[in-house]
């Protein structure tokens, strides 16, 4: 009696909320709020950053939903954590079957936004201005902020100092010039001296911060896309030579960020492009030592980037269930300090909010990339991203064995709306 | 119809009609699940094909035939349509021919012939997937199994080399996944072929003995003619699995580098990522290749008469 009752107040809420949708026309109306006493399971779908059984996120956020069960025992969140292969795709699946979770943590689309499948941060989060606003207009749709940066991380240049030694390098790259003579000193002893991952994972990440480094990237300063500017296409007919002279693993179209950073762990890589997430990966590939390796700044053309890639991984709040204020409670108890700093030290990730970065601050490892995060660079935020984003991904990576302004002018083809 | 028939019969009695009835009570429920898994999804497919949906499934209005105009537009196209003809055709045809040959091994009789036939339904028991990653990492250009063989054996001079990257280099990656297709359908086809010739009655043989046939001749002028209804159904069912097989290019290559290893059916839910209408556009196409190839070898092999 007691949960058919309680469905049916949902239900009315949703209903109501439903009304107030179309009344308001506004794209995302608050939810309704459920009747205290009724019983709520909120499905939250997360994406994966450990390397293995021992460090999943799924243990991470369940540890969240347990302790937040105990102080709610009428609300239950169900962990779901998906391995970062896999994450885009399968959300997007969800939402194109319209299963949709309440609340998901990884890539965030602002498409979901404009079809008003969210709740703003500001009716699901007690404090959104705790969240650092470095991130907030890649979240923002039309002004309104819907993804909520949930950590953080910045782009160096990761080398293997024992292979340095072993080359007779003695200084970090910093230029392009620097990466192809100490490429091709590595690839003289065996090792792959570059490693390039222009895979479907994250061939996107890659290929910008190559671009950024020749004052290129995705889009100009006023957000259009340019995509084959002569910038970008000739930094692709640089990594072409890299490419073509063996200094990188062959065929870097095919080889995916995830592969090719274990293999850096095992020592079998010279140079890499990382973020803080390679680090764990290091220690528990038991190969490399501390003092076997060192992260510097991302190398460009003529000098290393001061501004280096700044990604955020965000959590969006599905209104689709209605369930506005148990997303919001959990949310609340999710972003406390406690949580952020912890899923930082797990994972060597960046915290995201201002608190809990503050209090990082002058830690010696983390203090200067979060005095990075301000003035990084960001991926664009506008809807027709994802399309674009599944084109780098897919195809990218050819353009450095074919020519390279023909790949970057199909994808340009499709940025800019065929 | 019932207007005109009833006055004249107006005396039949109303179980006669729903005794009419009872054979839809053993055919209803295969009509439905033919309607609700089969029919529907074709018709959801060929509608979603016509409209235009953002990438997280909104329908956005009519789309006419710009999806297939897109689609056939994709510079990857073309050679996504050549590739797939040159997969199932190849696979289809080298794994018949090895089929017949291990079948008539399987045939004979030999000491540990049930433990070898156990042995062959393996790679048929084994999930294609977990198939399909085996030889990506055999194939591994740093330090995969193959090549480390290969190497030893001085036919690969350096790892991390372009010789060492198969799964880089389109033609080679395509051909290392076609011999996969090709170990996992073999199980079926020599199982298939092996029942037809047991059915084979020994008798036959033995008057073609009489008669002073060679082995060869014993093989064409009757195994091979008995064998022609094992060999059409091993057939029709490989050249369905294969032209639709996923897993194997999935993952092996995900249909890369870009298109350059994909078939429509990978390339198909490589587009559904971001493009659901032209996905759709290709479902489309490959259902009515399956549909096209499936009709043209059934009526020239005459099957009716062959199967029935």
């Amino acid at each position: 009696m007691k949960s058919q009752l309680a469905r049916r107040v949902s239900g009315a809420a949703a209903i109501t909320a439903a009304i107030a949708l179309a009344a308001t026309g506004c794209a995302s109306g608050g939810g309704g709020t459920s009747a205290s006493g009724s019983a709520v399971t909120l499905k939250l779908v997360a994406a994966d950053y450990g390397t293995g059984p021992s460090n999943t996120s799924q243990t991470y956020w369940q540890d969240i939903a347990t302790a937040f069960h105990a102080q709610n025992p009428n609300v239950t969140v169900t962990v779901q954590t998906i391995n970062w292969n896999d994450f885009d795709s399968q959300v997007q699946t969800m939402v194109q079957n319209k299963q949709y979770p309440d609340i998901t943590e990884g890539d965030y689309f602002s498409t979901y936004a404009q079809e008003g499948l969210l709740y703003p941060a500001t009716d699901v989060l007690s404090n959104p201005d705790n969240l650092l606003s470095a991130f907030k207009d890649q979240g923002s749709y039309n002004g309104v902020q819907y993804g909520m940066p949930f950590t953080t991380s910045s782009r160096t240049l990761f080398y293997n100092k024992a292979l340095f030694s072993q080359a007779g390098i003695t200084n970090a790259p910093a230029t392009w010039a620097d990466i192809q003579t100490d490429a091709a000193k590595i690839t003289a002893l065996g090792k792959i001296g570059f490693g390039l991952p222009l895979g479907s994972e994250e061939a996107q990440a890659e290929s910008l911060l190559w671009m950024l480094g020749n004052n290129g990237g995705y889009q100009t300063s006023d957000a259009k896309y340019d995509i084959n500017s002569a910038a970008n296409v000739q930094t692709f007919q640089f990594l072409n030579t890299l490419v073509k002279a063996g200094d990188t693993e062959p065929s870097p179209s095919t080889v995916n960020r995830t592969d090719l950073w274990q293999k850096f762990a095992q020592g079998q890589v010279g140079m890499v492009n990382g973020s803080p997430a390679l680090i764990p990966i290091i220690s528990s590939g038991g190969v490399l030592k501390d003092s076997d390796w060192a992260s510097t700044q991302i190398a460009g053309k003529d000098a290393a980037l001061t501004k280096t890639l700044g990604v955020s991984d965000n959590v969006a709040a599905f209104n689709a269930n209605g369930h506005q204020a148990e997303i919001k409670s959990f949310l609340d108890f999710a972003y406390q300090d406690q949580y952020q700093l912890s899923f930082s030290k797990e994972y060597d990730l960046l915290p995201a909010t201002t608190t809990a970065a503050n209090s990082l601050a002058a830690d010696p490892t983390f203090g200067g990339f979060i005095k990075s995060l301000p003035n990084s660079v960001q991926y664009p935020s506008d809807t027709s991203w994802p399309q674009v984003k599944t084109s780098i991904q897919q195809t990218i990576g050819t353009a450095v064995a074919d020519d390279p302004s023909t790949v970057l002018g199909q994808i340009q083809q499709v940025a800019s709306g065929q | 119809m019932s207007v005109d028939i009833a006055p004249r019969l107006p005396a039949r009695p109303f179980r006669w009609r729903l005794s009419r009835l009872t054979p839809l009570i053993w055919v209803g429920p295969a009509v439905v699940l033919i309607g609700v898994v089969v029919i529907l999804p074709v018709i959801v497919m060929i509608q979603s094909s016509l409209q235009k949906i953002s990438p997280d499934g909104f329908v956005l209005g009519d789309a006419g035939f710009n999806n297939f105009t897109k689609l056939f537009a994709e510079p990857a196209f073309v050679g996504v349509l050549l590739r797939t003809a040159i997969w199932t055709i190849g696979v289809v045809v080298v794994t018949m021919v090895i089929s017949l040959a291990l079948a008539q091994l399987f045939n004979a009789r030999f000491p540990g012939r049930r433990f070898a036939r156990w042995a062959l339904i393996v790679p048929w028991a084994a999930s294609v997937m977990m198939t399909a990653l085996i030889f990506r990492w055999a194939l591994d250009s740093n330090n995969g199994a193959i090549n480390v063989v290969l190497n030893r054996l001085g036919l690969l001079d350096a790892f991390n080399s372009n010789e060492s990257a198969w799964l880089g280099n389109p033609p080679a990656a395509f051909g290392w996944m076609m011999l996969v297709a090709i170990f996992v359908s073999l199980p079926f086809s020599t199982y298939a072929i092996l029942s037809g010739l047991q059915s084979i009655p020994e008798e036959i043989y033995e008057a073609a003995d009489l008669d002073g046939a060679t082995k060869w001749s014993r093989y064409r002028a009757i195994t091979l003619p008995l064998l022609r209804p094992a060999i059409i159904v091993a057939v029709l069912i490989n050249v369905i699995n294969v032209f639709n097989s996923f897993p194997i290019i999935w993952e092996m290559t995900r249909g890369g580098p870009a298109y350059a290893t994909s078939t429509t059916t990978t390339f198909m839910f490589t587009l559904k990522q971001s493009f659901i209408g032209e996905s759709a556009a290709m479902s489309v196409i490959n259902f009515a290749i399956v549909i096209i190839i499936v009709v043209i070898y059934l009526r020239s092999t005459r099957w009716k008469d062959q199967v029935d």
